[in-house]
């Protein structure tokens, strides 16, 4: 079974009187431990992809299931709880909480699923090892580095451990030897833990690493789409 | 929970200026409210203690059956025979809670100097027993001269205005005239043994006091009209009423018993209006608490937008967002009370020291405003402004707990 699986769907946005179709009849099939990178010029609807397939939006038409559960029959709170539990984020602008030390941002996911701040704190603190900012875990993210911030968003998305791993531009405002330390980084957990990856990308760094690319333009995949 | 609570604390300091006076306006609100409620009680106890003490209501009083309706037309027929009032007095003073049970009568009439003569109205008291009712009141408004004594039963006490107006001063002499109970006019001549402030502007042109057998010589009677009585704790009354009632009606005396507040109409006026005064300051301090709470959480909610965004993509429920939010409106509603509770205590120190003197309505002398600390309001007020800063931080918070997590993830 596939861990993502989209048939014919599509996504409009509804601007005012206009409606701006992000995604048109998209099939994809995404299985466990894959490293995938969707690729494509701006406004071809990469983002707009990651949402869907991490829950946070819904598709206008078409059926979409991860692992196995159809995304449009989950209420909010299901949804809410798929996420925590299967899905890890990554996000372009890191979206650390500015009141919490690198630690806390990682208990976070962890302590809203509801488990005990010992649990919590010994799991994250793994974590932070891992990604190899063991000593940094009280520094708040504003005495971070943006390479520093995007370990942390890293173990973040890995403490629950999550079966796939969401990454929206990950290496974007990143430089360069700092978003080579962080595509190895992602490949080693991807080949250790393996966990899927899918992330959206311009970089051309990053597109040299991956085992497989999805190449979307104008809301359509172009090529990759069907696993090779 | 502690690591929410943690959060919306940092939440709270992350923009220290605003929370600063946010915390201030609930401060103040709250201080406003609780030293008012203070002053109230204050005013409250004052009251209480010129109704029981100082106009001489005592916490009861017993009357005969109708004498309300009817007493005045037929005095006689609603007052209590002499073995009547010796076994109300007994069968009251039985009871623990009762201090003294006296017999009172009134008169009403005409008091002259012998050139100028007014109307007047009489308490005939028994003199110990009245020294007893008044207690500590006797030392707040002294009486000029002497007090009643049952050696010199023509020796009356005449309130300040009604003497002034009179010019009958001290050992003075004068003649009061009263219709006898039968209907009949009949003049006594008095002497001023002392001179008194009654504490209230209304009643101090017309009260005087007078020795009860004296009074009673004067109507021509024998009889009580009310036996008044005292009692350890005023918080007694209404159940002291109903013992003594079912006892007095049990013993085959006909009779109704009113409180001190039922006769107080100045107490329970003041009493509507205070009410009315704090409800009102209550409510306009509330409104402002409430909107402060509201804007603050609305600003703090629309800066941390994306985060939001980033909580609910983490994983956290609509019901987790609003909670938090709620938990920093709780927060700051419950640090803003702890700012009151300190201002409140400054305030309150400050009066009890350099009390000012104000004189209020209806009052005949100048008196220290004192504002009472009354600790069980003070949980009660920090319990309602947790209550009502978490509700207003619930407005916006319900609002950005159901935004779409990816307009939130994309909101600058």
């Amino acid at each position: 079974m596939p861990l993502i699986e989209m048939k014919n769907v599509s996504k409009d946005y509804y601007l005012g009187e206009t409606v701006v179709h992000a995604l048109r009849g998209i099939d994809l099939q995404i299985d466990k431990k894959e490293f995938v990178a969707i690729w494509g010029p701006s406004g071809s609807g990469k983002t707009t992809l990651l949402n869907l397939i991490s829950a946070i939006d819904e598709p206008t038409t078409g059926d979409l299931a991860i692992a196995g559960k159809d995304v449009r029959s989950l209420t909010d709170n299901q949804k809410s709880e798929h996420r925590n539990e299967t899905i890890g984020f990554i996000f372009q602008g890191f979206n650390l909480v500015p009141v919490l030390s690198a630690l806390e941002n990682v208990m976070l996911p962890l302590q809203i699923k509801g488990a005990s701040a010992t649990e919590a704190r010994k799991q994250a603190l793994s974590r932070l090892e891992e990604v190899g900012i063991g000593d940094l875990i009280n520094n708040r993210p504003a005495k971070m580095s943006g390479g520093q911030q995007q370990r942390v968003s890293i173990a973040r998305a890995l403490v629950n451990n999550p079966s796939l791993v969401i990454a929206d531009e990950p290496t974007a405002n990143l430089d360069s030897a700092t978003a080579h330390m962080i595509i190895d980084l992602m490949r080693e957990l991807n080949e250790k833990d393996n966990i899927t990856f899918i992330f959206s990308t311009h970089d051309q760094r990053l597109l040299d690493r991956v085992k497989r690319l999805v190449r979307l333009e104008d809301g359509k995949i172009v090529n990759g789409g069907a696993k090779q | 929970m502690m690591k929410w609570i943690k959060l919306a604390v940092r939440n709270i300091l992350r923009n220290k200026r605003r929370s600063f006076v946010t915390l201030l306006a609930i401060g103040v609100g709250f201080a406003a409210i609780s030293l008012f409620h203070g002053y109230v009680d204050r005013v409250y106890w004052g009251l209480r203690v010129m109704a029981i003490h100082g106009e001489g209501l005592g916490h009861l009083r017993v009357n005969k059956a109708g004498w309300q309706e009817k007493g005045k037309l037929e005095p006689e027929k609603y007052m209590f025979s002499k073995e009547d009032t010796q076994k109300i007095i007994k069968l009251a003073k039985e009871e623990n809670t009762v201090i003294l049970a006296t017999p009172q009568i009134q008169v009403t009439g005409i008091v002259t100097n012998g050139i100028a003569s007014t109307i007047f109205i009489a308490q005939g008291v028994v003199p110990k027993d009245d020294k007893a009712i008044k207690g500590a009141w006797a030392d707040f408004l002294p009486i000029k001269g002497q007090t009643l004594n049952d050696e010199k039963l023509y020796g009356v006490e005449i309130a300040e205005d009604l003497s002034n107006y009179l010019n009958l001063t001290q050992d003075k002499d004068g003649v009061v005239m009263a219709p006898t109970l039968s209907g009949q006019m009949n003049a006594l001549d008095i002497k001023i043994n002392g001179v008194y402030n009654t504490g209230s502007e209304f009643s101090n042109d017309k009260f005087m006091r007078f020795n009860f057998y004296f009074a009673q010589s004067l109507l021509d009677t024998h009889s009580a009209e009310r036996i008044v009585i005292l009692l350890k704790d005023w918080q007694d009354t209404e159940r002291m009423r109903t013992i003594l009632l079912t006892k007095l009606k049990a013993a085959g005396i006909d009779c109704e018993i009113r409180t001190w507040e039922e006769l107080s109409l100045f107490f329970a006026k003041q009493k509507e209006f205070l009410k009315v005064m704090l409800t009102f300051l209550f409510s306009i301090v509330l409104v402002i608490v409430v909107m402060t709470a509201v804007n603050t959480m609305g600003m703090a909610i629309l800066e941390r937008t994306r985060e939001i965004g980033t909580l609910r993509a983490l994983g956290l429920k609509r019901r987790g967002v609003s909670l938090l939010f709620a938990l920093e409106g709780a927060l700051l509603g419950f640090f803003g009370s702890i700012i009151g509770i300190i201002v409140h205590t400054c305030v309150w120190a400050i009066i009890k020291i350099y009390p000012p003197k104000y004189t209020p309505p209806g009052m005949a002398v100048p008196i220290d405003l004192v504002v009472n600390m009354v600790p069980w309001m003070l949980f009660v007020l920090l319990f309602c402004f947790v209550l009502f800063s978490m509700f207003a931080a619930l407005i916006p918070a319900r609002r950005a707990a159901k935004q779409n997590i990816v307009d939130s993830l994309g909101h600058v």
